[in-house]
């Protein structure tokens, strides 16, 4: 595995990092704990890995929290956002999503921006990030800012809307409008740590006084070609009482998030497996322990 | 040896395991000897196929390759166990197959050197099925397989038949006769550390120096120097520290000559260290097991007999694990009390991945059979699941149908104890309803505890050497794989000379100085490097109470070793100090014993009939499970083990010992399973192979049961493999209870679990509508 290495410390440098690799062959990573498993199995006499982890600039590697919602830098890594105390009580999903990725290990080194850009079907943030309706923001290499929503960052297996010119700087998510939250993720494997998901389901409810469901995000990994958005549960389940949903209500739910995935067989589980294992989970949401 | 005893059964940490976890500790990839050459294996691109050339022109012109080596380079002789298998390959008939070997000035350049090679393969369809290979009109898959001669069909490699007792008469009297069939799956060890040698051949002498992870040094030097054409005494073994062995190392494999070759043509040290996706293609494997199991049962719920077929995917090689089957008839013939027993097992080749030895060597799979079939006989006779186990169970003074003879059994105990401590009988009849379903199974097993004579010799040597400073070695011929047997050994010494443990240190990794041990396996090692090392400290002990007679001027006769001093009344001396009188006064002589320990096990007849352990190890475990019937998955709870060890030697370490063996059988039976399509692996990783980790472990909580038995150092036993041979069962036994449903393969996947949970709810549904 020979490859040459660019490690820039600033926004500038890495911009004029990319201007000199646009007409190359070039990859980014910080964690690299994707990357080097692929590079392992590729040619990489012609790469340039463009090494993000050693930019100091805070856009990329801070949490920065603001009334209308919390921007996260793209460097940090999985195990600061499983720590972090304001995500842990506005954003429990993503906390939890982050608390299941993986190992020890790999949660301190593993980032955020890397698990989006991977675009796996069954990315753990991503999903998180998906129900909570969380947008990006792309650094393109003449300085300026391209937002877009994460849901339709996502463009298949592997492959986003990112170009050759870009790089995923942040990622935002917009404030909870209420305070009263359900909030959770749930991943199903074979294991309990180092396990790539199977299924997993993100829900993001915010409550009324009533606890009514005011707004509300779904989302469903490794059912799909990319982590998919349940629209239609989600209007679903708009207004309803969050503690009072009856019983045919929780079937609807769980039918129309099913009816949202596509899974496929590969050697993890095969297609019916995923099918009655996201019904079964998304039913479970809204029983009563 | 009823004495008071105050290192023995006291915990102590593992000698090795500060250098270990530390990252101090040397293995065989820390390994770096001037001029060192690295290597490559070339292995094959298909499982079955003919192979019409091969040209390493272009990768011989890459600078830095030194030696490229192909079937038609090397003089050797064949190796395995069947000698059947050729180190380097001229046609392949595996995926794993050695096609050429590589050794290059860096790991990079013969990395790239392989992807020169260019060999024209014609692909043949592969046989991957035994049933299919079994078949007249099968072409023959191992060619130098004997099977025609000795067993009537040419693609069975290896088989055994045992019987005793009146199979008619007892199938007759039977009022229950249960028969099932059971797939077993293919698993591997995982090992840390990945396979590795360093080969180091002198072109001055003609010596080879091999720094090996093997598990048994002394018939590893045999077998490489048969298969170099080399005289033994011209190898040397050492032993680096190894990562992990498990039954992994007890066969030398086509890597290690072909590493030797590699330094014997190039007269430089060659080193050949797996990646992790190597090792998953490339080393042993659990045998996948076919297993026809009828048992019978009488109205008072003893057993009355039991019929086994088993047929074994031997793979294209034939390994020691051919010879489980030495351990799984005792396990049928005699785990229980049971009347009569006929006994089959066939290792079939195929063109699968050849199996080898993984720790308790074919009774997981025997004794899973065994359980689920006991489970169902005991709900045909309407007993409980533990009444039918204790109504049968071993005892001492058993002498087994097969001949083995139990003088101490803690069956019973064990089986009492973990049925106690888990609450078996309320749980087992408790029905639950709801997402999360528990359940509990029970299990038990027998192995041997004393050794086990299969080879010529089952014995070990110890030298002993005192130093003038009073510290001590222990030159055992046993080796250390991480099972904690040198730390149990520096603690019998310590024990029975008073010599601090931090003046002892264990030698045990170099066959130019060690004596001979048969190696690691069949739990085997603190028993008899034990009783090899208690043998020894008699020795030295009549030397230093000679001398220490002569020099406190007291009558000759034993004396106290304790705190570093020889006492008798109210008289005492330094150890150091009667070690420097024996050198520097007369006779001058230094304080050195040796001394040769064999087991008084015999040999089995050809019937295989014999008493063939020191003694034996039974446990029982119980486990509780919880299934979660929305997705399948089966969440192990609480682990009760007991099990006689005969003496607890070290707490701590025997711990880990149970520890290790049931986290094993946790993944044997629930997620671990090497997947093939047709003769390819398809998940070399641990990403998808799916090894549990430390958070998927339950609780475990172990009793130990001491029976004491004479045979072994303190009255212990082995207690390295048993761990592991109960769990699966008990694991299957316990999702049955929860569910209400059989399962016949292993592992108890969440999707199997989920489709048969399904199925019966469809049933149920369908049933009842139908009323």
């Amino acid at each position: 595995m020979n490859f040459n290495i660019e490690s820039p410390t600033s926004k500038e440098e890495l911009l004029n990092c990319l201007r000199n690799h646009q007409s190359g062959y070039f990859r980014l990573a910080a964690g690299f704990t994707d990357l080097l498993i692929e590079l392992k199995k590729s040619k990489t006499e012609e790469l340039t890995v463009i090494n993000l982890s050693q930019i100091k600039d805070k856009q990329f590697t801070g949490i920065d929290i603001q009334p209308s919602g919390i921007r996260i830098g793209a460097l940090v890594n999985v195990a600061q956002i499983g720590k972090n105390q304001s995500i842990r009580k506005s954003f429990p999903v993503l906390q939890q999503a982050a608390d299941a990725l993986a190992s020890g290990q790999i949660r301190e080194v593993a980032t955020i921006g890397g698990n989006i850009c991977q675009a796996s079907p069954s990315g753990d943030l991503s999903c998180a990030l998906v129900a909570l309706k969380a947008s990006c923001e792309i650094l393109k290499m003449d300085g300026t800012i391209r937002h877009e929503s994460l849901n339709d960052f996502f463009r298949g297996p592997a492959v986003t809307s990112l170009q050759k010119n870009e790089v995923l700087k942040s990622i935002v998510i917009p404030a909870n409008q209420t305070n009263k939250l359900k909030s959770g993720f749930i991943k199903i494997g074979k294991r309990s740590a180092m396990e790539c998901s199977i299924v997993s389901i993100s829900y993001h409810f915010q409550l009324g006084a009533d606890a009514a469901i005011l707004h509300s995000g779904i989302a469903i990994g490794a059912v799909a070609p990319t982590v998919i958005f349940c629209r239609e549960a989600a209007d679903f389940l708009h207004k309803l009482n969050v503690n009072k949903i009856h019983e045919t209500d929780q079937l609807k739910v769980a039918e129309l998030i099913q009816q949202s995935a596509s899974p496929i067989d590969d050697q993890r589980a095969s297609a019916w497996y995923r099918n009655e294992v996201l019904f079964n989970s998304a039913k479970s949401i809204f029983e009563q322990d | 040896m009823d004495k008071n005893l105050n290192i023995i059964g006291k915990s102590k940490p593992k000698l090795d395991g500060k250098e270990r976890v530390s990252g101090r500790a040397v293995y065989g990839h820390d390994i770096e000897l001037p001029n060192m050459l690295h290597a490559r294996i070339l292995r094959s691109q298909y499982p079955c196929a003919r192979i019409k050339s091969i040209d390493c022109t272009k990768a011989l012109g890459l600078e830095g390759v030194k030696c490229i080596l192909t079937a038609q380079d090397v003089d050797v002789n064949r190796i395995g166990y069947k000698r059947d298998h050729p180190v380097l390959k001229k046609d392949a008939n595996c995926q794993r197959d050695e096609i050429a070997a590589v050794a290059a000035t860096s790991k990079e350049i013969a990395a790239k050197a392989l992807n020169l090679i260019h060999v024209e393969y014609e692909e043949i369809e592969g046989i991957f099925d035994p049933f299919e290979a079994m078949k007249e009109e099968s072409r023959q898959i191992n060619l130098h397989g004997k099977g025609k001669d000795l067993y009537g069909n040419k693609n069975i490699a290896e088989s055994f038949h045992y019987s005793h007792g009146e199979l008619e008469k007892q199938t007759k009297r039977s009022k229950v006769i249960v028969s099932r069939r059971y797939e077993l799956p293919r698993v591997t060890h995982c090992c840390m550390a990945t396979s590795n040698i360093t080969a180091d051949y002198s072109t001055m002498d003609g010596r080879l120096t091999l720094y090996a992870s093997t598990q048994v040094p002394f018939l590893y030097q045999r077998d490489m120097a048969h298969a170099l054409k080399m005289d033994p005494s011209l190898i040397r073994i050492i032993q680096p520290v190894i990562g992990g062995g498990f039954g992994s190392k007890l066969d030398m494999y086509p890597f290690e000559p072909i590493c030797a070759l590699l330094s014997i043509k190039t007269g430089k040290p060659v080193q050949l260290l797996y990646g992790r996706e190597e090792e998953f293609l490339a080393s042993p494997t659990r045998q996948t097991m076919i297993i026809d199991l009828t048992s019978g049962a009488d109205a008072d719920g003893k057993f009355t007999f039991r019929e086994v077929r088993i047929t074994m995917d031997n793979g294209a090689y034939t390994s020691w694990g051919a010879t489980t089957p030495f351990v799984m008839m005792q396990t049928y013939s005699s785990l229980y009390q049971v009347a009569a027993c006929d006994f089959q097992a066939k290792a079939i080749y195929t063109n699968n991945p050849f199996a080898g030895s993984f720790r308790g060597y074919g009774n997981p799979q025997a004794t899973f059979s065994i359980e689920r079939n006991n489970d169902l006989l005991a709900d045909e006779l309407g007993l409980g699941k533990d009444e039918i186990r204790l109504i049968n169970a071993n005892y001492p003074g058993e002498i087994t149908g097969q001949g083995l003879h139990f003088k101490t059994c803690g069956a019973k105990p064990a089986l009492t104890k973990v049925i106690e401590a888990s609450n078996f009988i309320r749980k087992n009849r408790e029905k639950h309803k709801g997402r999360y379903l528990k359940g509990v199974g029970l299990a038990s097993m027998l192995h041997v505890g004393g050794g086990a004579k299969i080879y010529r010799s089952d014995g070990c040597g110890t030298r002993l050497k005192l130093d003038h400073y009073g510290y001590l070695d222990i030159i055992t011929g046993s080796s250390e794989i991480g099972q904690g047997s040198e730390t149990v050994l520096a603690m019998i010494a310590s024990q029975e000379l008073g010599i601090p443990m931090k003046h002892i240190k264990v030698v045990n990794t170099d066959t130019d100085v060690k004596p001979w041990d048969v190696g690691v396996h069949a739990s085997r090692t603190s028993f008899v490097a034990g009783n090899s090392l208690l043998g020894a400290i008699r020795l030295m002990k009549q030397k230093l109470d000679r001398k220490a007679a002569q020099l406190m001027e007291c009558e000759a006769g034993e004396f106290l070793y304790e705190n570093g001093l020889i006492k008798r009344d109210k008289k005492e001396i330094r150890i150091d100090k009667v070690a420097r009188e024996m050198h520097f006064g007369s006779p001058n002589e230094l304080c050195i014993v040796e001394y040769f320990y064999e087991p008084e096990s015999s040999f089995q007849d050809k019937q295989f009939m014999g008493d063939v352990s020191g003694n034996y190890a039974f446990a029982s475990q119980a486990v509780e499970v919880e299934v979660d019937t929305f997705t399948g998955n089966v969440k192990v709870r609480d682990v009760y083990v007991s099990q006689d060890v005969g003496r607890v030697l070290n707490p701590m370490g025997l711990q880990g010992q149970i520890e290790g063996g049931v986290a094993t059988g946790i993944g044997y039976a629930l997620t671990e399973e090497m997947i093939y399509e047709k003769g390819y692996l398809m998940n070399p990783s641990f990403h998808e192979y799916k090894l549990l980790t430390a958070v998927d472990m339950p609780d475990i909580h172990f009793y130990p049961i001491e029976t004491l038995d004479e045979a072994g150092p303190y009255g212990s036993k082995g207690a390295g493999e048993a761990p592991l041979i109960p769990t699966a069962a008990a694991i299957a036994n316990a999702v049955s209870n929860a569910l209400g449903i059989e399962f016949l393969t292993l592992p108890l996947s969440p999707e199997k679990v989920l489709k048969a949970w399904s199925e019966k709810k469809q049933n149920e549904l369908a049933n009842s509508q139908s009323i």
